[in-house]
């Protein structure tokens, strides 16, 4: 017999924290994601957009969602990737967001359906993009909302998309808000990063041991 | 020959050998922490060359413990394994089986110092 548990237990540990890595951790895409928020909130609440400003800030998330994806696959997960497997907990908490997501969605929908049906007239293209970013959170939120920085950054990042491409703005008063969001993610961001690199050198180690 | 003794020798004898060869306990053990984990990574986290793996995942597969998925992103082939709910059980059990062998072992270490 020369199987040891405490060996197993650590192999296990360790491929459950480089797994984390494919959903709940992001790591330095959360920090990227704090700032693009912060950035975004504050370029819409003081300056005055143009048409090609707005698109460009309300394309925030999709720059979001490739730094997310690139950095998982160029770094954090560059040894082939192991798709976390959610504990029941993780998944029920996941479950409800996107439910309530998609409530606030199909509300938002509603409002926007009655208001066009009343009016008698199909409504403005920005309008439809307004709608078109709204019933796209929940599916974006299914797809890669796994961790509480992912739900404050990338729902206030799509809520600020919908509503640049919308023709609106936020008020400044909201910056005090996403500030906390933005340094709550760059926070976590940081130490799931900080993690990673810890996570590394176990895995050198374990190298050189063999 | 004592009880505790051969609750050992018992132990040792009924371990499932397909789970218990090192190599293979490492993937299945990796396997349990992800829903699926590409060929590559299993190759770094299990410390086990390319021929290696692929013959100790073939035999897991062929014990139904573990599902393999070949398939193509863009023009290169991806492998990617997953481990079944029977790998699971097999693997929750063999740990099961090893706790109680080290209990024995360790109660037949102290009552032989006792003696």
């Amino acid at each position: 017999m020369h199987v040891n548990l405490d060996d197993l237990d650590q192999l296990a540990a360790r491929a459950q924290r480089y797994a984390r890595y494919s959903r709940s951790a992001g790591g330095l895409s959360s920090v990227i994601g704090g700032i693009l928020l912060f950035a975004s909130f504050l370029a819409n609440a003081y300056i005055e957009l143009g048409l090609a400003d707005r698109v460009v800030l309300a394309l925030a998330p999709v720059l979001w969602l490739l730094a997310k994806e690139l950095l998982r696959v160029a770094y954090y997960q560059r040894d082939g990737r192991a798709l976390q497997a959610p504990t029941a907990k993780e998944r029920r908490e996941h479950r409800w967001m996107v439910i309530y997501l998609a409530v606030v969605a199909a509300l938002v929908l509603g409002v926007l359906a009655y208001t066009a049906l009343e009016a008698g007239k199909m409504p403005d293209p920005d309008m439809l993009g307004y709608a078109l970013i709204v019933a796209a959170l929940p599916l974006v939120a299914w797809r890669w909302f796994w961790s509480v920085s992912d739900f404050l950054v990338g729902v206030l990042l799509m809520c600020q998309s919908a509503v640049v491409i919308g023709g609106g703005n936020y008020p400044a008063i909201w910056l005090i808000y996403v500030g906390a969001c933005a340094a709550i993610a760059a926070f976590y961001g940081l130490r799931e990063h900080r993690e990673y690199l810890a996570l590394r050198v176990e895995f050198a180690a374990q190298e050189a041991r063999d | 020959m004592k009880d505790s003794t051969r609750n050992a020798i018992d132990g040792v004898l009924g371990v499932d050998r397909l789970v218990h060869e090192p190599a293979r306990l490492a993937i299945l053990t990796v396997l349990s922490q992800a829903e699926h984990a590409e060929f590559s990574f299993l190759e770094m986290a299990c410390r086990l060359s390319k021929g290696n793996l692929s013959s100790h995942l073939s035999k897991l597969e062929a014990g139904g413990l573990v599902v393999i998925e070949k398939r193509f992103v863009g023009k290169r082939p991806q492998t990617r394994a997953a481990i079944t709910p029977a790998g699971q059980a097999a693997l929750a059990r063999y740990r099961e089986q090893l706790k109680a062998l080290i209990g024995e072992v360790h109660d037949n270490r102290n009552g032989g110092e006792q003696r």
